[in-house]
């Protein structure tokens, strides 16, 4: 317990989020009393924060506990946004690709659990070979591309970005950076979506997501940049790193790989023609609809924190 | 280069409670491994403590076909599905009675993921449903384990075949190998709680095809006693 919350960072994080869900519920339960709301909206607004507060223990709790923990949540999480996409997708029928998807997934979340810098980056290359040649004894060329292509895609995102988080927490101050990471990462998301309704405005691609704004984006740049910033020189500061402009930095890779994320899913829905990738979520549809912004962050804010030899190299 | 040639699951967007019990269900990889592990541990029991033997595996074709055997035991469906090769066994799928086998979510999900098994709803099933059960035999070249008799015998002797497995072979290419098992009755009756130690033997019989046989009531008629007569011819002089 003591290690869990060593770090003040670590604290105000936890005691916040609590807090939110916290206030959330009470003002929902305020609004139901009140009669000021319709029923179907309270039941969605309930069913919201409901997923939360289930979803948050989920999140933190792994993190707070340990490296290993932290890990096998990523490759637990990895392997449900990978389910997910196979089933949207329509890749689950290739079993082979899927099974080497898997594989990899498993394999790269392994190299991070045993801190071997190399072979987490050599899996990279390695599946992607692995997935070019898996299928060739099948002797079945038709479609030959398009399974590799929604192998590889997949392999990266739920495998080889995915995992950076988990191979942060080698990093023996790695509680903090991660909480920051994954609620900041949220926050990027209501950030958007408040600024584009006080705001309003031009759409930003309304062919792949109609409700997002320029105006939504770049509050969001703003406030996460800001916010990321203002956390970080808790966790940083007095360190090289600890300079307003990389901390500003910081948070703008936060928010512009959140957005990304975002886009890049509503850029795979839509090409398929489904709203949501599942329904394990009530209130929010499938893991990847949630976790969709921390699939770019997790890589570019590790490399961008190595760089700067802000966390411990392998 | 081919046409873009993958779509999403049929089932998407249903929630495991549906899934499971949907006709539209597809098996993805966690499915597989789950089915894969029961049909060991179900091959490795029936060997052990049954001591099944199998006749007769020549005859089975690649698929999609359709496996019909008597019906007297919980342990016939066991017998079928363990006894198939891992290429037709990860694509077979039985029928199961709804009200017992799909009473609850986590039953549902074990008879979904364990088994294989499609639920039926005695006295409810619609013509679509036929064409569901069909178009997994076909499209995704499936193997069907199907009691034709409808229900588990009472008194160990067979009854007669239902036309119902006739409407999804006429007139298409889809074999039928009807299969015997024998000594199922004494192990494991339908009025026993638990089956009991006791030999099983497994007599598969050459595929029937019914390529030419015309899709009407006649037809199918033709069929079911076409299919009971191979599976009584394979049961072992007494």
């Amino acid at each position: 317990m003591s290690t869990a919350f060593a770090h003040p960072v670590t604290i105000g994080i936890v005691a916040a989020t609590v807090g939110v869900v916290a206030l959330a519920a009470a003002i929902i339960a305020l609004l139901s009393v009140t009669g000021r709301v319709s029923p179907a909206l309270r039941r969605e607004l309930w069913l919201r924060t409901g997923s939360w507060a289930v979803l948050l223990p989920l999140m933190l709790g792994p993190v707070l506990i340990g490296r290993v923990t932290t890990i096998i949540a990523v490759t637990i999480l990895g392997l449900l946004c990978l389910r997910e996409y196979d089933r949207a997708t329509g890749l689950f029928r290739d079993v082979v690709v899927a099974a080497t998807v898997a594989l990899g997934i498993v394999a790269v979340n392994w190299a991070s659990l045993d801190q071997w810098y190399g072979f987490f980056m050599a899996l990279m290359p390695l599946t992607v070979v692995l997935l070019a040649v898996v299928t060739i004894p099948l002797d079945s060329p038709d479609g030959y591309i398009q399974r590799i292509g929604l192998g590889i895609v997949a392999y990266m995102l739920f495998g080889a970005s995915l995992a950076h988080l988990g191979y942060m927490s080698n990093d023996p101050n790695y509680r903090p950076i991660v909480l920051m990471l994954l609620t900041t990462v949220a926050i990027n998301d209501v950030f958007a979506f408040t600024f584009g309704k006080l705001i309003g405005g031009p759409k930003l691609l309304p062919a792949t997501s109609p409700n997002k704004t320029i105006s939504g984006a770049v509050g969001a740049l703003c406030g996460t940049s800001i916010l990321v910033a203002l956390i970080a020189s808790q966790i940083f500061g007095g360190t090289p790193v600890g300079h307003p402009v990389l901390l500003l930095l910081l948070g703008a890779i936060v928010s512009i790989g959140g957005q990304c994320g975002d886009l890049m899913l509503s850029s795979i829905k839509r090409d398929l023609g489904i709203k949501d990738m599942g329904v394990v979520i009530p209130g929010h549809g499938g893991v990847l609809d949630r976790f969709n912004s921390l699939l770019l962050v997790a890589p570019a804010t590790f490399h961008y924190l190595r760089y700067l030899d802000a966390i411990a190299p392998a | 280069m081919s046409e873009w040639r993958f779509r999403p699951a049929r089932d998407h967007g249903l929630t495991l409670a549906e899934r499971v019990q949907s006709y539209d269900r597809e098996r993805g990889l966690g499915s597989l491994i789950t089915s894969g592990a029961w049909r060991l541990l179900c091959r490795l029991y029936l060997r052990v403590v049954h001591r099944l033997s199998i006749t007769g595996m020549e005859h089975l074709p690649p698929p999609p076909f359709v496996m019909v055997a008597n019906h007297s035991s919980h342990l016939d469906a066991l017998t079928l599905a363990s006894s198939l090769p891992w290429s037709s066994g990860r694509k077979a799928f039985a029928l199961a009675a709804g009200d017992t086998f799909f009473t609850s979510t986590p039953a549902s999900v074990f008879a979904a993921y364990a088994v294989n098994a499609l639920p039926v709803w005695r006295k409810k099933t619609k013509p679509q449903d036929l064409d569901d059960m069909r178009r997994r035999l076909t499209d995704d070249g499936g193997v069907l384990i199907l009691f034709p008799e409808g229900t588990r015998t009472r008194d160990g002797t067979m009854a007669r075949f239902r036309p119902g497995v006739g409407s999804l072979v006429a007139g298409r290419p889809i074999p039928v190998v009807p299969c015997w098992i024998e000594g199922a009755f004494a192990a494991w009756p339908a009025t026993a709680k638990f089956p009991r130690p006791g030999p099983l033997r497994l007599i598969i019989g050459e595929p029937l095809l019914f390529t030419e046989t015309a899709q009407d009531r006649a037809g199918m008629v033709a069929i079911a006693e076409a299919c009971e007569a191979a599976v009584r011819g394979l049961a072992p002089k007494r």
